[in-house]
């Protein structure tokens, strides 16, 4: 009778399993999120969201839907580098940009690995991401390298392996932001469950993937993080940024927790790996 | 060193004030004696190190490492290891003089004053930041080493001309002013010594200001990465021994050179094995010991001795931990550098 049992336990779980993603495809995470409870970090009343995350989807090629699609390389690299296919981050599919600024996208990607010959060039030209800059919010959730949460009772701190970007969120205060930087000003609270973060004070200069779409420093950014697993979080973004949209719009995706044992954070200090990406014509150009 | 050596002052530097360490320290014979009068006999009780809920040692808080004290003990001062109050306050006065008018004098060639403003480093009250050997100073460098380090300086010999030191390419510049990274473990350092440490259950995390790093040290006893992945900053495995935090530091890279900003002898890291210990001294200082071994390099072991302060105006809270973006702001640097090598170059081609 062993066997039969085991079997029908396992087709119970699979049948939860569709249950769910149905129920989820129908009605959103919401849902899933009203039936779990995480656990709590201990001496707070707050979930413990510690852990290593990581996105598991094409956003960082493009946020809004694209098709698969070849290397900028292909001669060179054959189809490693190429795009994958994804449906997109973006509630609605679509980012409702002002004219100018679509226009100005078009143009981000067309000159997305331009070499940088000049630094006025450096400064407007290019996918950051090659330059191994800062990447900014949200692009760092889903560069597609994996991050660390480093929840404390007092602080969270934010430690993605993608450039050894860093950022610090207050949860008990709010002190402000002295200038604008990199990876902006993050302040925490709870929603409940969800871990809100309000970020401001970033500069221009990071883009929200490869396909040139970008922001200017009035962006605003506001972050959802909501516990829907032991595995999961729901990770939701809301944009606003009056210079740049005619509307605040919304990125969503889920966050999956690294699970291997022996899981921790790694480097990936890509500054070697942008320099002659970014310096490589100051030696050519004039140094025969 | 002895293994028992570096014990005895693990266990005594946290229950005293630091200058009744040197005290009591095995001084080999010929050291002076400590005078009557020094604050041995006040040694402060014992401090009660707090616990996280789930019950670890709390050693969380900003901290910065920036001291007065140099990392090797001054020739001037050979044979004495600690200063008196007064010596100390004199230096303490000599140093922050001596940075006052590097800046003033120097407006166009190094930082200004605002990039300082934040070390308000104090001496630690010894003599140098090395407290082994009892010399205060580095070990004798290994032939292998010297061999390697004649070869380097040669190689940035041959990139001189007259005065100008060549940046033909961005190689040509240390990899700490190329923002790739900065050697491990920090000692000195002129700006920018802010860390933070956060503890969560398993984990130890420290937060370095300069270059942003952060170090996940993992708690549970799990082997070293293998062999054949070297970081830049290392791999850490961290235990708790009592109220001290002692974290196992290796697979550090061969291509980690320190330079200029490390007092390591600017060789290759390899085969460095690093042993640290932090402790909390007191609700203000977190002591600091940190054994280095390599046997390519050095030929023994030496430990230095660095309190991390929690009470320094500049590093009160973590918002004084600002972002530290430093390749983002490097293009000009490397235009001017190597159109300045090409101009020299072409100069001494037409003479």
């Amino acid at each position: 009778m062993q066997e039969p049992c085991r079997l029908s336990t396992a087709v119970r779980i699979v049948l939860a399993v569709m249950v769910i993603v149905t129920w989820c495809a129908a009605d959103g995470f919401g849902q899933v999120q009203a039936g779990y409870k995480a656990p709590r970090l201990a001496g707070t009343q707050h979930p413990d969201l510690n852990g290593i995350w990581q996105a598991l989807n094409s956003a960082n090629y493009d946020i809004e839907p694209h098709a698969a699609a070849p290397s900028p390389f292909p001669a060179l690299m054959g189809t490693i580098g190429a795009q994958p296919a994804g449906q997109g981050v973006v509630e609605g599919g679509r980012i409702p940009y002002q004219p100018w600024a679509l226009a100005k996208k078009k143009e981000n990607f067309e000159k997305r690995l331009a070499r940088p010959t000049t630094h006025e060039l450096n400064e407007t030209t290019g996918d950051p991401e090659a330059k191994c800059y800062l990447p900014g919010i949200p692009r760092a959730t889903y560069i597609g390298l994996p991050f660390q949460i480093i929840e404390t009772g007092s602080q969270i701190l934010i430690s993605y392996e993608f450039a050894s970007a860093t950022r610090m969120v207050y949860m008990d205060r709010k002190p402000e932001a002295p200038a604008n930087s990199w990876m902006g000003w993050s302040i925490g609270s709870w929603d409940g469950d969800t871990l809100v973060i309000d970020v401001t004070a970033q500069n221009d200069k990071t883009w929200f993937d490869r396909a040139g779409n970008f922001h200017s420093d009035a962006v605003h950014v506001v972050e959802r993080y909501t516990p829907v697993s032991p595995y999961h979080l729901m990770y939701e973004a809301t944009i606003e940024d009056p210079k740049v949209f005619t509307l605040p719009w919304k990125i969503r995706m889920p966050l999956y927790r690294r699970i291997e044992a022996n899981i921790q954070p790694l480097e990936f200090k890509c500054v070697e790996f942008s320099e002659e990406f970014i310096y490589g014509s100051l030696v050519n150009k004039r140094g025969q | 060193m002895s293994h028992r050596f570096f014990e005895r002052i693990c266990s005594l530097l946290p229950a005293a004030a630091l200058l009744t360490l040197s005290a009591q320290v095995p001084a080999a014979g010929q050291q002076p004696a400590p005078k009557a009068g020094q604050p041995a006999a006040n040694a402060p009780a014992r401090f009660t190190v707090p616990r996280t809920a789930w019950g670890d040692p709390d050693l969380q808080g900003v901290y910065t490492f920036a001291t007065l004290t140099p990392f090797q003990r001054p020739a001037a001062q050979a044979g004495k290891d600690v200063l008196s109050e007064e010596e100390q306050k004199a230096l303490e006065e000599q140093l922050k003089k001596k940075q006052e008018e590097n800046i003033a004098t120097n407006e166009h060639f190094s930082y200004n004053a605002l990039w300082f403003a934040s070390d308000e480093g104090r001496p630690t009250g010894r003599t140098s930041i090395i407290i082994d050997p009892e010399d205060g100073r580095l070990p004798p460098m290994t032939e292998q080493a010297q061999k390697l380090r004649a070869e380097m300086q040669a190689k940035t010999a041959a990139k001189r001309i007259g005065k100008d030191q060549l940046v033909d390419t961005w190689e040509d510049i240390s990899l700490y002013n190329r923002c790739v990274s900065r050697p491990m473990p920090r000692v000195t350092q002129e700006y920018n010594q802010g860390v933070q440490i956060l503890q969560t259950p398993g984990f130890v995390t420290i937060f370095y200001e300069s270059m942003h790093d952060v170090r996940s040290i993992p708690l549970d006893g799990r082997p070293h990465l293998d062999s054949s992945m070297r970081l830049w900053n290392g791999d850490s495995r961290g235990h708790w021994e009592g109220d001290t935090l002692v974290v196992d530091w290796t697979n550090f890279s061969d291509r980690q050179k320190s330079d200029g900003s490390a007092p390591f002898g600017g060789l290759p890291q390899g085969n460095m094995h690093v042993t640290e210990r932090f402790r909390k001294a007191n609700a203000n200082t977190l002591d600091y010991i940190v054994t280095v071994e390599d046997p390519t390099v050095w030929t023994r072991p030496f430990t230095f001795y660095l309190p991390w302060r929690g009470d320094d105006p500049t590093y009160l809270g973590p918002d004084d931990l600002f972002e530290y973006a430093c390749h983002e702001g490097n293009y000009r640097m490397m235009e001017n550098s190597i159109t300045a090598a090409q101009a020299v170059r072409a100069k001494a081609e037409k003479k």
